[in-house]
Formats: structure tokens, sequence, C-alpha cells
């Protein structure tokens, strides 16, 4: 059955595939276009370099009017990932707006890798270490990094 | 971002965070699931004397109510959603327009070229259209319509559909977006604190469910070459409800009433 949601996954699908962003990939799974799997590969200069991270994007029939469910299935270590893998990012909640879509949620998700926010902290370890002990986050964030070849 | 940014101790594990965002999610998604099961997103017409049961035991509403009666017949309720003005001056204006094929007309070439507009603006052309196309394809459908009745029926079940009337919503936040960039000097003026006109729109006009302020009605009036009257009923002093016109002077084709933090649309 085709609703404004699924027609509109449909869509960001196509764009992705058209003009695919530096770095992000996603797709739905086989048999449910309302749930995708995305991968966010960590960007050059930072801590997160090389490492393959998977996450799950989960939408309901209200999208694009409300943000989808994005969770990461690869173990993180970041200051604003929650333990469960999910993400403290102000546009997929109070900031949410409709123009946005799979390849600008996960493009953020990636410049959040980059930019840690650590005065919104969903790991406080991470945040803690991230502002005050530099060389032990980043040994614990390359610790996910080669994690997240073995997943 | 979370809003509270807690200083947490060093010993404590992270598990121990409880992901207080989806907390606060489910929360609210409960409450929206109580309000949409109750409340449909555009009411029936009834008389303005209908709002005394929303009073009984409140003699100022009840005075203002008697005023209100002595100006405006009807009144049709939308649902509290934080669209509601969205919502509510898009169909208010859509209804009126059915009366008149001539005004319709012009507000369709307005609306057709208003997805260029949109894109000049630096609005991503591949977001744009999805609304774009859902506003365009309403429009069409109730001006392949005749019969006046059947149109305002057929509005009226589009903006019941909420696939439908969601996309409504949010073009026309688009444009109302549009308006105040495109004026932004002008309306940097009516922001309070630090933020650009821009910064304000990605905030408080492009997202759903975000309540509209008297400058997201000026800019949308201005978006749509239309005016407003807004009448304002709520526990100030006097007998009377306060009526504004948007933008002043004008000769005004919709007509809202506005109670703290809620419109719904007056019928003369």
């Amino acid at each position: 059955m085709s609703t404004p949601a699924r027609r509109r996954l449909m869509r960001d699908f196509k764009r992705l595939q058209e003009d695919p962003p530096t770095g992000v990939s996603g797709a739905p799974t086989d048999n449910n276009i309302m749930i995708w799997n995305a991968v966010i590969f960590g960007p050059h200069d930072t801590p997160f370099e090389d490492g393959t991270f998977k996450l799950t994007i989960e939408f309901t029939e209200e999208y694009p009017n409300k943000p989808p469910t994005v969770r990461f299935v690869s173990h993180m270590f970041h200051p604003n990932v929650y333990a469960d893998g999910g993400i403290c990012l102000d546009i997929l909640q109070n900031r949410w707006s409709p123009t946005y879509d799979v390849s600008a949620i996960l493009t953020s998700i990636q410049s959040l890798l980059s930019d840690p926010n650590p005065n919104s902290p969903a790991n406080s370890m991470a945040a803690q270490l991230y502002k005050e002990n530099r060389r032990e986050y980043e040994k614990r964030v390359k610790a996910c990094v080669e994690q997240s070849f073995i997943d | 971002m979370g809003d509270e940014g807690e200083n947490v101790p060093a010993n404590e594990s992270n598990d121990s965070v409880v992901n207080q965002d989806e907390l606060i999610l489910a929360q609210q998604r409960q409450i929206e699931k109580e309000i949409s099961e109750s409340i449909p997103l555009v009411g029936e017409l009834d008389s303005v004397t209908s709002l005394c049961k929303e009073y009984s035991t409140d003699d100022v509403y009840l005075e203002k109510i008697k005023d209100l009666a002595s100006k405006y017949s009807h009144v049709r309720r939308t649902r509290p959603d934080g669209n509601c003005f969205f919502r509510a001056f898009s169909y208010a204006i859509l209804e009126k327009l059915l009366c008149d094929k001539d005004s319709f007309n012009t507000f369709y070439k307005l609306a057709e070229n208003s997805k260029n507009i949109l894109v000049e603006l630096g609005f991503q052309q591949f977001t744009v259209e999805d609304f774009y196309e859902t506003y365009m394809e309403v429009l069409k459908r109730l001006s392949d319509i005749d019969n006046l009745d059947d149109a305002k029926k057929e509005l009226h079940i589009i903006f019941n559909e909420q696939g439908y009337s969601d996309y409504m919503v949010v073009y026309l936040r688009l444009l109302t977006s549009a308006q105040l960039q495109k004026e932004k000097d002008f309306y940097s003026c009516f922001i309070e604190g630090h933020r650009t006109v821009v910064d304000f729109c990605h905030q408080e006009v492009e997202p759903m469910y975000k309540e509209s302020d008297h400058i997201h009605i000026m800019a949308a009036c201005s978006a749509l070459n239309t005016g407003v009257r807004v009448l304002y009923m709520d526990r100030g002093v006097g007998s009377s409800v306060t009526q504004h016109d948007l933008p002043e002077g004008c000769s005004p084709s919709v007509h809202l009433l506005y109670r703290p933090g809620h419109y719904d649309i007056l019928y003369p």
C-alpha cells in the first residue's frame, strides 16, 4: 500500500542512490521499507577514522512529519550516544524538520562524530574524557573502531 | 541536544544514564495520541454559543462568548497539536476561495510558482517537491469539482486525512519560512533573543507541531497575499473580545478565534 511515508521513503532511497553523500550509505531492509540499515564511515582526521559503524533507522507512518528512530548497532563510545545505541542529536528530536531526508540525517550523524557536544552527554564517561583526557578518549574510540571491523 | 547538561560524577557507569530523550518522546507521543483520538484535525461547524460548554463556570469567558456571538455565528474547531494556526488558516482560505473561481485561479498560479521561490532561497529541491506536488494535487482536485457543496465536502475530507492534511501544513510552513527569509530585515526586529531569521525559521517555523505567533501569521498572510482577522478571547479585563487585523488595515478573508495557545476558524 502506498502511503505518504512510503512514497517519500522511496524518494529518499532514490536520492541516496543517485546522489550519494561521501562516507555514508543506507538502504531499506529486504521486506520492509520502514526499516533501513545504514553505515557511517568514521570521518577522516578524527579518532573514528577507518571505522565502519552500522545503524538502523526505523520510520513510522508519520515520517517525514516526525523524525525516525536512529540507533547505532555497532558499539560506540561517544558523548552523545547512549549505551543502547540511541543518539542525542537535536535534529532527531525537537529540531526535526520535514525537509530533512535520510541523506541529511546520516550526514548530520557523521558530523556529530567529528564534533561531539560534551555539554549534553548521553554517555557521561565519554563526555568527561572528551573534555578532560582527550588521549584516553581517543584510545576508547579506537577500540570501537577496531570492534567495528568484527561486528 | 538534551536540555539538561547535568554534572555526572566521574565514577558513574555509562549504563546508568537513562535515555532521557526517548522517555520524553514516549510521553509526548502518549499525550498526542490521547488528543488525536478525541479531537478531529478539522471539526464540523458548531454554533459559537457551543463554546459556552467549555466554560460553564467561568463568567469572564461566558461574557466574551456572548460578545463573540454577536459578531460570528459559527466556529470550526481544529486539533490543538501545535499546527492549529497553519491548518485552520489553510482550510479557511481554501474554503473561501472555493466560492470565487477567479480568486481561486489567481491563488493556484501563485502556488504554482511558489516552488521556484523556495528552491531559489536554498530549500532542498528534492524534499520541497514532495510537499509541493501534494499541495498542487489537492488544489487540482478541488478545482476540478464544479459543485460548491461537493468541493467543500472534499476539502473537509482531505483536511481530515492525516497524510494530506499534514502535507498542507508543511507546505504552508515552508512558504511562511520563505516569506520571513525574503524580508528578513523587516522580520528580524520581531524575533526575541539573538537568533537570526534563518535560525528562527529552522527552529520555530519549519518543524511541525511548533506553535505560531504573530510573526508566523504576518508572514503566512504575506506569502498567500491575504489578510486575516484574529479575535482574541482570554481572561483579560473587559467583557468584549479584542480583534486584530493582520496585516493592519486589510480586508480580511479569514477569521480566526484565538484562545491562549490555540486557533479555531470563525464564520460571520
